[in-house]
């Protein structure tokens, strides 16, 4: 069978039609993104900036208690990540499998409700429900399960979990869902047919097939936790910082090449996890699968 | 101090539906900016300058309105919408927490004010008394020896504690580190509030050489964070607030009974049902002012730069001085108490009243003394840095 000719009208439109997303990533994302990088190597002459090529804000960074926060980011986003899979992935399958499709969407859009109200306020409302005098201490006070508040509810690890899981997760549901939905349902039943138990067919079909979902998942939660500024603050307690506040401090004493090279490692950071991914899945295969859906 | 972190989105989205519900008030308003017929003065403010939308009086003196828009308060937001987001073509006056100077001036984003175009600046005696050229409280309007803002505000800042849990009066510092407390103080998260009274408390105790908490030695400020970090470790605090809403919850909720805080929050707190006191504390207090600073443009008609003149005038004048100290309960400019009293129409007996108590109460502070905040002090890199450490501990 031969290729059908390409129209070169068609192909000039198609080129124009490109033309304004390469436009818009050109001068939104990418130049924006060369010039922090090019800032990083900068120095600093008084309030000024000074083009130059030294490496003292990558040392600092690389050197300082900043390094640190980066670690803790890169860990608590990572956790966040994997406690998110660990809720949305049953939740995905449930809908994929066992709910007709009508209703899972209906599901499905009810995970979009909370985001509908402000992010900021709905992590304020944690503070109130996980503090000391709050609802859950109280109720806790009065079945008698603990004689007092429990202390590490709020201004802890766990609830800057809390906050994270319940702000990233319903973003990975839906990937998860697209992919199981997507996977072919004749394997499933053929690995029954020869003799594997459900949870083998789990593992050896459903799984493995449904992995373009859980890393597209994975770096909805990831990015989404690792990026966030504001969960850390209002439940975090004393100090608890991610990267993004870090970066923040720096600009308020306006050290912008040290700014800069904190968040140049941080893009490099998610480059090389994006890297990965599309190393280790073909992303055509997610996509497809969307593109099927959505016809 | 306030929006000492910028101005958060809950803040924001707060002003936004207030906003909306105060439409009927902007139409009013709108309609007196209407009647201003030679022009508005915009106006650049963190939220603290806003005397209920209301600028008739200048208005009707000037001819001129006010738009005023919100502005955040951490230097790099300033800086960044001076110069990147062109607010100096687009704002003639910003009112912001003084002391930002340095940076200003030498990235030559506001002028030298003319004093003397000012007839009420001769009339506050409070610029001579608290912030006189020489004095720590220069720094706050002042710049190489000029004069650069116009003091809007001054207060003294300590911190709030709840009595019934504290089991009576605090009158140091040291009860934001006493262990009879570990677990129930929480601290503002900024070293030129936190920092500096820690430093007030070390000094006066004591208990580490800190020559001048005004303008420390990168040594001492060491000292204040190793502190700092020594009483983290013993779990003495419970949270580091970065927000007006979330402190006052902090004291509401009892989350805390020890905070580093604002004056302003107590009321809250008070209004709320909440037993809390603002501490008069032995050391002496954080002492700051805002300034309002004219934007410099080149490009500023010679009228519109009388306009901004004349509305630094009547920010210095009895009205608005009364007006704000009623609002946000901050002490303004002298004129304000007796033209509180002397105008029934404007404000009630009990208004003047607390505008009395509330001017008296700020100047007793500053007759105290304790330390001038720095906004801008001479190792300010030091300090951001040290208190990365202590966040990070």
């Amino acid at each position: 069978m031969s290729a059908r000719a390409v129209d070169p009208v068609e192909r000039a439109g198609g080129q124009a039609a490109m033309a304004l997303p390469a436009a818009f990533v050109t001068f939104f994302l990418l130049i924006p993104l060369a010039l922090t990088i090019v800032v990083s190597f900068w120095e600093r002459a008084g309030f000024k900036l000074k083009p130059a090529f030294t490496l003292a804000s990558y040392l600092e960074f690389l050197g300082g208690v900043r390094l640190l926060v980066l670690e803790r980011s890169l860990v608590a986003a990572a956790i966040s990540t994997a406690i998110g899979l660990a809720i949305a992935y049953p939740i995905a399958y449930y809908l994929a499998r066992h709910v007709r499709r009508e209703l899972a969407r209906s599901v499905l859009f009810l995970f979009s409700v909370p985001f509908l109200v402000n992010y900021v306020i709905r992590t304020f409302a944690w503070t109130y429900l996980l503090g000391r005098t709050g609802p859950i201490n109280a109720a806790l006070l009065a079945t008698g399960l603990t004689d007092a508040s429990v202390d590490w509810l709020l201004f802890s690890d766990f609830s800057v979990q809390i906050g994270f899981v319940t702000s990233y997760m319903p973003f990975m549901v839906f990937p998860l869902w697209l992919s199981i939905s997507g996977i072919d349902r004749r394997l499933t039943e053929a690995s029954w047919i020869l003799g594997a138990n459900p949870w083998r067919t789990f593992l050896r079909i459903t799984l493995p097939l449904s992995l373009p979902g859980i890393f597209a998942a994975a770096i909805f939660g990831f990015v989404g936790a690792f990026g966030d500024s504001a969960v850390p603050i209002i439940l975090g307690g004393v100090g608890y910082q991610m990267i993004g506040n870090s970066i923040t401090s720096t600009l308020d004493v306006l050290n912008y090449p040290l700014a800069a090279a904190m968040s140049s490692v941080v893009i490099v950071a998610m480059l090389a996890l994006l890297g990965i991914w599309f190393l280790a899945f073909d992303l055509r295969s997610f996509l497809g699968k969307i593109l099927r859906w959505r016809v | 101090m306030l929006f000492g972190q910028g101005i958060s989105r809950r803040t924001l989205l707060r002003q936004s539906i207030v906003s909306a519900a105060a439409l009927p008030l902007i139409t009013r308003l709108s309609s007196q900016a209407l009647a201003a017929t030679k022009g508005t003065v915009q106006f650049a403010d963190i939220g603290v300058g806003d005397p209920g939308g209301d600028w008739s009086k200048y208005t009707a003196a000037s001819g001129y309105g006010v738009n005023l828009v919100a502005f955040g308060n951490a230097p790099s937001a300033i800086l960044n919408v001076l110069i990147a987001g062109g607010g100096q073509g687009t704002y003639d006056i910003i009112n912001i927490v003084g002391g930002m100077q340095k940076p200003l001036v030498e990235n030559n984003l506001i002028d030298e004010i003319d004093t003397a175009r000012m007839p009420n600046w001769a009339k506050d005696s409070f610029v001579q008394k608290f912030l006189a050229p020489g004095t720590p409280g220069f720094d706050f309007i002042g710049y190489d020896n000029k004069i650069y803002g116009v003091p809007t505000v001054i207060q003294g800042d300590s911190f709030a504690y709840l009595p019934e849990a504290t089991g009576g009066e605090l009158t140091s510092y040291g009860a934001l580190f006493d262990p009879k407390f570990k677990g129930y103080v929480a601290l503002e998260d900024n070293y030129t509030t936190a920092g500096q009274k820690t430093a007030l408390y070390l000094k006066a105790a004591k208990l580490a050489t800190i020559n001048d908490p005004h303008d420390m030695t990168p040594g001492e400020i060491k000292a204040v964070v190793d502190f700092l970090i020594e009483k983290k470790k013993e779990g003495q605090f419970r949270v580091i607030w970065n927000s007006f809403e979330q402190s006052v919850g902090l004291l509401v909720n009892k989350e805390v009974y020890v905070m580093d805080c604002w004056e302003p929050m107590v009321f809250v707190a008070n209004s709320k049902g909440v037993k809390a006191v603002y501490a008069k504390p032995a050391e002496g207090y954080l002492l700051w002012a805002m300034a309002a600073y004219i934007v410099k443009n080149p490009n500023r008609s010679k009228e519109q730069t009388d306009a901004a003149y004349a509305l630094l005038d009547f920010m210095l004048g009895g009205w608005y001085g009364a007006k704000i100290t009623s609002l946000r309960g901050y002490m303004t400019n002298p004129q304000a108490v007796d033209y509180a009293k002397a105008n029934s129409g404007d404000f009630s007996a009990d208004e003047a009243a607390k505008v009395e108590a509330i001017t008296k109460g700020v100047e007793a502070k500053l007759a105290q003394g304790g330390t001038w905040q720095n906004r801008w002090p001479t190792n300010v890199e030091t300090y951001e840095s040290e208190w990365a450490r202590f966040k990070a501990a």
